[in-house]
Parts: C-alpha cells; sequence; structure tokens
C-alpha cells in the first residue's frame, strides 16, 4: 500500500516537474511551437496595377505566372529525357537545363521563370504523368511556385516611357528597371498581405486559427496615351529617321487644348518584352532625357514675344541683308541673299536668322529671357518619368550680347522636345501655357510628386492677341510659294508651323557638323486642335526641317484629325505679304 | 455627555415593545407534511442519454460535414485558380492577335494601307461633303517591322570584301594554261 502511493508520488512528481518545466520556464516558445506546427503562413500578393492607354487598353499588365523548379536528386537519373520535354515545351536551353537537372548536393535548381500559370502546370502535370515510377506514382522532380509576369502585349509601343520589370528579386518583390514602371514603382505594387490558418493533411481545419490580412493592390496608372496613334507615330518615326539617314528620333502628338500627350515617341526604341537584347542606352525616353539647341523653330516664341510686348508687328518691314556683321562672327542666313525687304511674317516664312535678330534687338535687357522662361524653357516639365534634363537657358553674365542674338533664333541654348512642344503649344492655345501631362487623373511618383491631368497648371504667356497674329506668321511657312516648308500642308486643312535646322554639339562640346531637323506646328490652324513635333537627329547632310520633318508631320497630322473626327474648317490660308 | 443620557433613557422604554411585536410575529406553526413521490429515474436517464447521443453524433457529424466542405473548399478554391490561369492564357493569345503590329502585317497582306491623302469628312447634317478625297497609293506604306537591336561587334562581324582579282587569276592562270596549250 505505502509502495503503491510512493511510486504515484515519484510519478506525480515527475509531472510536477515536467509541467513545472514546461509552464513556468518559457512557456511563450512551447505554445509558439506548438502553433507553428501545423500552421501555414500564406503571403497574398499585391497584384501590381495595369498601365493602361487612355482608352483603358492594356499597355503593361500582370498575369499570373509561375517558376518551375527541378529537385535535382530525383530528376538526376532521366535528366537527358526530361531535358528535351522540357527544351521543347518552354523553349529553355537544353544544354543549360540537362546541367542543373543533373546538379549535385542541390535539391532546388530553377528551371524556367515567369512562365504564364496555366502553361506551366499544363507541362508539370503532363512530366508527372509522363516519368510515373514502377508503381503509378507521379514524378516528384518538378515542382511549381508563384511567379507574377509581368506582360507588355503591344511590345515596343511606348516602350520608352513604359520601361519594364527585370527578374523579381529574392524576396519575390518586382524589379522595376526603367521609365514608368520605375517612376511609379511604389503607387503601381501595392502592398501585400498575408493570411494564417491551421493546416492539416493538405486541408485547412475548420474552427482552426485563422487570421487574414488582405494584400492592397497596386493602383491601375492610367495613361494619356492612344495606344494606336502612338504605335502609328512611332512608325512614322522610324520611317523618317531611317529615310534621311538619320541617327534617332523624336515625334509627340499633344492635345492643343489640355496639354495631354497623345503620342510620344522615340526612335530608335525596344521592345519592352524582350528588353535584354537591346542596348540599355535605349531603356529612356530620349524627348525627356536629352536635348539639344532647338534652332529656328524658337523664333516662334522670340516673335510672338516680340508682338505681346508691342515691339513689332506681322506686316512691319525690314531691310535684312545678307550677313549681319555682330561682335564675334557674322551671323548669316542658310541661303545666300542680297538686302531683302522682308516683313516680320516673311522673316517667319522664310525663316531668317538675320532678320530675327534685327526684330529681337528691339527687346530691353533680359526681357527675352523672361518671356522664355515663361514658355517653360529651362525647367523640368515634370510628367512623371525619371531623368529628365531641363536644358539650359543662360542666365547672368552668360546672357552676353552675342548670346542673345543667337537665342533669338534658336541657338546657344538648349531645350528637350518636351518644353518645345509645350511652349509652341502656348501659341496653339491662344497664349496660355498649359503644363503638359502624360498621366490621365493624379498619381504620385516615387518621388512624391503629383502629375496628372488632375495637376496641371496654366498661365498666360502672351496676349491672345499675339498668339494669333504668331499663327497668321506660321501659317505662311506652309505656302507653297513663299514659305519653307509647303511639303508639312495637310490638305483641306489650315496649319500653322515652323521648321528648325539647327547644328548639333558633338561629344568634344562643339558643333560636330551634324544638325538636328525639325518641324512644330499645329492644325486646325484657326481652331487648333493637336500640337505636333517632329525631331530627327543628325540626318545625311543637305536635308532641313522643311522636307524631312515637315513630311512627316503631314502625314502624323492628316491621321491625327481623321482619326478624332475633325472636320475641315474650310478656311483659306491667310495670305499676310512676306515682301515689300 | 449630560446631552446624551435622556435619548438613552427612553430607547430603554421602546426596546421592550419592539421584542414584543417580534414575539408575535414569530408564532411559527407546523407545515403539513407533504407524500414525497420518488420520480421515476428511467426515463430521464434515457432522456439524458439520448440528448447526450444526439448531441455526440450530431457534433461527430457536423465535424465531418465541415471537413466535407474544407476538402471541397480546397478542391474549388484549386479549380478556381486553374480556370483563373486558363482566363489569363486566353486573354494573352487574344491580345497577341490584336497587337498593333500584327494587325498591320495582315493588313499590309492584304494590301491596305493607312492613307495620308486628302480624306473628305462628310456633315451628316447637311450632307455636304467637306474635303477632296484622293486615294491611298503604295507609298502610304509603313514600316512593319523595327529594326532588331544591335549586337555587340564581336557577334555582329562587318561584310568582309574580299579583292576579287584571285579568282581572276586563276582564270587568267587556266587562260593562259589553255593558250599556252593551245600554243603547244
Amino acid at each position: 500500500m505505502h509502495v503503491g502511493f510512493l511510486l504515484i508520488a515519484i510519478v506525480l512528481s515527475v509531472f510536477a516537474g515536467r509541467l513545472l518545466q514546461l509552464q513556468a520556464i518559457d512557456p511563450g516558445s512551447y505554445a509558439q511551437m506548438a502553433a507553428d506546427e501545423g500552421t501555414q503562413r500564406v503571403v497574398l500578393p499585391a497584384t501590381r496595377g495595369e498601365i493602361l492607354d487612355r482608352n483603358g487598353e492594356p499597355l503593361a499588365e500582370t498575369v499570373d505566372g509561375r517558376m518551375i523548379v527541378a529537385d535535382p536528386q530525383v530528376t538526376r537519373p532521366v535528366a537527358a529525357r526530361l531535358a528535351t520535354v522540357l527544351a521543347r515545351r518552354l523553349g529553355v536551353d537544353y544544354f543549360q537545363t540537362l546541367e542543373r537537372l543533373r546538379i549535385e548536393n542541390s535539391r532546388f535548381q530553377y528551371v524556367a521563370r515567369q512562365v504564364p500559370a496555366a502553361k506551366a502546370e499544363k507541362v508539370v502535370a503532363d512530366v508527372k504523368e509522363m516519368f510515373k515510377d514502377e508503381d503509378g506514382r507521379p514524378f516528384a522532380g518538378l515542382m511549381t511556385e508563384r511567379d507574377p509576369l509581368r506582360v507588355y502585349p503591344n511590345d515596343e509601343v511606348a516602350a520608352n516611357l513604359l520601361g519594364f520589370l527585370g527578374t523579381p528579386k529574392d524576396d519575390g518583390s518586382a524589379q522595376a528597371l526603367a521609365g514608368l514602371e520605375d517612376s511609379f514603382n511604389k503607387y503601381l505594387s501595392g502592398t501585400d498581405g498575408e493570411a494564417r490558418y491551421e493546416m492539416g493533411a493538405g486541408n485547412q481545419i475548420p474552427l482552426g486559427d485563422n487570421t487574414v490580412t488582405p494584400a492592397v493592390d497596386g493602383k491601375d496608372l492610367r495613361l494619356t496615351l492612344d495606344r494606336d496613334l502612338q504605335d502609328y507615330v512611332q512608325r512614322v518615326l522610324q520611317q523618317t529617321v531611317v529615310g534621311a539617314g538619320g541617327e534617332s528620333g523624336i515625334a509627340m502628338v499633344m492635345d492643343s487644348r489640355t496639354g495631354n500627350f497623345l503620342a510620344l515617341a522615340d526612335y530608335p526604341t525596344y521592345d519592352a518584352s524582350d528588353p535584354y537584347r537591346y542596348d540599355d542606352k535605349l531603356y529612356k525616353s530620349s524627348a525627356l532625357s536629352d536635348v539639344y539647341e532647338p534652332g529656328s523653330v524658337e523664333k516662334v516664341l522670340t516673335v510672338s514675344s516680340l508682338v505681346d510686348a508691342g515691339l513689332a508687328f506681322r506686316t512691319q518691314k525690314f531691310r535684312v541683308p545678307g550677313k549681319l556683321f555682330r561682335q564675334d562672327r557674322p551671323i548669316g542666313d542658310y541661303w545666300e541673299h542680297g538686302t531683302l525687304r522682308l516683313t516680320l511674317a516673311g522673316i517667319i516664312a522664310k525663316s531668317s536668322n538675320v532678320g530675327t535678330v534685327l526684330a529681337a534687338d528691339q527687346f530691353g535687357r533680359g526681357q527675352l529671357r523672361r518671356y522664355l522662361t515663361a514658355f517653360g524653357l529651362g525647367q523640368r516639365t515634370d510628367i512623371g518619368l525619371n531623368g529628365e534634363s531641363k536644358g539650359i537657358l543662360p542666365q547672368g553674365a552668360a546672357w552676353t550680347s552675342q548670346v542673345d542674338d543667337r537665342i533669338a533664333f534658336g541657338q546657344s541654348l538648349s531645350v528637350n522636345a518636351v518644353q518645345m512642344i509645350t511652349a509652341v503649344n502656348t501659341i496653339a492655345n491662344g497664349g496660355v501655357r498649359v503644363s503638359p501631362s502624360l498621366v490621365m487623373g493624379r498619381a504620385r511618383t516615387d518621388g512624391g510628386q503629383e502629375v496628372g491631368t488632375d495637376a496641371v497648371t496654366s498661365r498666360r504667356v502672351i496676349s491672345a492677341h499675339a498668339a494669333h497674329e504668331t499663327m497668321l506668321m506660321m501659317e505662311r511657312v506652309l505656302d507653297p510659294e513663299e514659305g519653307v516648308a509647303p511639303r508639312a500642308a495637310v490638305p483641306g486643312y489650315r496649319v500653322a508651323g515652323k521648321t528648325g535646322t539647327a547644328q548639333r554639339v558633338g561629344e568634344n562640346g562643339g558643333y560636330d557638323g551634324s544638325t538636328t531637323v525639325s518641324f512644330a506646328g499645329f492644325a486646325p490652324a484657326d481652331n487648333p486642335r493637336f500640337t505636333i513635333y517632329v525631331v530627327v537627329h543628325s540626318p545625311r547632310a543637305g536635308s532641313g526641317g522643311g522636307s524631312v520633318a515637315g513630311p512627316a508631320f503631314s502625314k502624323l497630322m492628316s491621321f491625327t484629325l481623321r482619326r478624332y473626327g475633325v472636320p475641315p474648317t474650310g478656311g483659306k490660308a491667310n495670305q499676310t505679304p512676306v515682301e515689300w | 455627555m449630560s446631552s446624551t443620557a435622556p435619548q438613552i433613557r427612553r430607547l430603554q422604554t421602546v426596546a421592550p415593545r419592539l421584542a414584543q411585536a417580534a414575539l408575535e410575529r414569530a408564532r411559527l406553526t407546523v407545515v403539513p407534511r407533504t407524500r414525497r413521490r420518488r420520480a421515476p429515474r428511467v426515463p430521464f436517464v434515457t432522456f439524458v442519454s439520448i440528448i447526450l447521443l444526439a448531441g455526440v453524433v450530431g457534433l461527430l457529424l457536423f465535424n465531418t460535414s465541415m471537413q466535407q466542405a474544407s476538402f471541397r473548399a480546397t478542391a474549388l478554391q484549386k479549380q478556381a485558380t486553374d480556370l483563373g490561369a486558363q482566363q489569363e492564357a486566353l486573354e494573352l493569345d487574344i491580345a497577341n492577335l490584336r497587337k498593333p503590329s500584327r494587325l498591320h502585317q495582315e493588313a499590309q497582306r492584304l494590301g491596305m494601307v493607312i492613307p495620308s491623302t486628302a480624306t473628305a469628312v462628310i456633315d451628316l447634317r447637311t450632307g455636304r461633303i467637306l474635303g477632296d478625297p484622293t486615294p491611298a497609293s503604295a507609298g502610304d506604306r509603313i514600316p512593319l517591322h523595327m529594326p532588331g537591336p544591335k549586337k555587340p561587334r564581336e557577334l555582329d562581324p562587318k561584310t568582309k570584301y574580299v579583292q576579287a582579282d584571285a579568282p581572276a587569276k586563276t582564270d587568267g592562270a587556266s587562260g593562259t594554261s589553255g593558250a599556252s596549250a593551245r600554243n603547244r
């Protein structure tokens, strides 16, 4: 009897000791261990937002993807056959796959990444069936894991703006490498959620612990671009640059009233669905990142400022000599001439540097610079892409009288193409500069900047009268007799525009003999709807803005007017005299 | 102290009266004895057992059905994921079929171009035709393909031009040999 009690006491003491150990010494960690056993933690990945065009057509979207992973310990015996199947079905490299399937001392090797889910699951299911063992058990050497896939369904359309995602980082988060994908990475990514639940035999245990923190999906980024127009503009730009033997080019279509970009094309460009085959220097929008001298297109800014300041008028008479001898070297025109008797409209129509300098002599000190600043030159346009260069508008002591003369006709200053089209659009928009936009609505960049059509600012730069007068002068540029760019005309519509041919600054910092030719204009001139700017860098010698960029402008403008159903106003071009 | 003395005296006279009242109220009578009935135990035990059994069985059934539902939920979840992936794959196919580059190719194969010549607009209110339409021509064709990526110089060797006088020489040689043969 006593022995029995003693035994029971001993046993109970052991239990008590164990209880003390479990409950008194670090009970938390034991409870945690018990909970972890059988608790499944699943990251609920946030879906990355899409990038859409203005009509909701996807430009970049995320689809469910899988990585296919192999366990070489299992795959080694059948590596050769398996590699053949995988190479054929997934398009992976046979030899690389074979090597991976045979690696020793590893139980985890990537076979393929970012394969569309349906395809990956099908391939793995087929392989499981094909390589099952004698007992009929499915093959266990291949597994799939979640690996979302970013798709750019239109390949090269707007690639320079969209950018792309690289191979995901190790933690599975997206790695944005360029363009809007990069500058709006946070906006697009969203926040991952998490679910915890208890699992038993591969199924969730009902009434078990279950907590879910839902994922916050990334927001969609809607652009002002029109996919089909963007595609057409890119193709016409390519044709123009290649046809002119040029090095690169930019073409843009802007809605004159809202400042929305309907198309913003760069050439050369790359394929966003296959970016690594291209030079990484192409992963940017040269319309923002590269600056150049605008050349004669800038004359319309000078002349409209003169008219606004009351210092000149359309039919004002000028005696324009062939050469103008000023401080350091003579200023001449692109064609040889004696003294011409040109009106201000004639100076624009024939694009005379000398005439423009003579007209700009009316400006007081600093006046031209104030106007150009108001037009937005020398300042970032901040449309939502990283890496914008703001160009150079000389100031202070750097603005000498020689510089003043040259800036009047578009030399000695540098701009990016977005600044320039926005400045010219000010004239189309009746003298009010609207800030350009690429994003619909409002969105915040990773840099913390609010951009978009809801964040547009506008300011009056020149009077409506000055804008109208400038338009009338720009219309003379397309005159078949008097103008320099008759080939930019769009049949049936009144068009106002200006050519530009500027020397290019080479890598050594001086002019290298190549040129930048361009054409900027808007139509219908009597009620502007679209502003288009075409720039071609380094075309073959002898090319001019009128002969290279002009025809491209005409093509793009007629397509755009037709696409948006803008009827001809039926007006006739004005006939302001160019000579007196 | 002298002031509280009369109060105490008054209490002493009140107290016996209260005690009398209590005594009258406490006069108790015996409760009549009730007959003690013994309830039959069997039905009660049966009843409780049945409830217990029903509860246990119910709980078991409930649990089983929940497990069943959980299996089904897992299976349906998987099916939904599969179908979602399938839908995405089909949507990708559609996107591939309707992407601009393919449409351009198909259209050009049919001989279509995007006109850049003058077009006309019909004013539906007045029926008037604005503009002077001109047919598009093959000159309106736009490039179908973007130039491919530039390869590194090592992978893209420049075409080498070899002077073609070598075969000419052999020709000449054979010619001379022929001539010499003839001479011979």
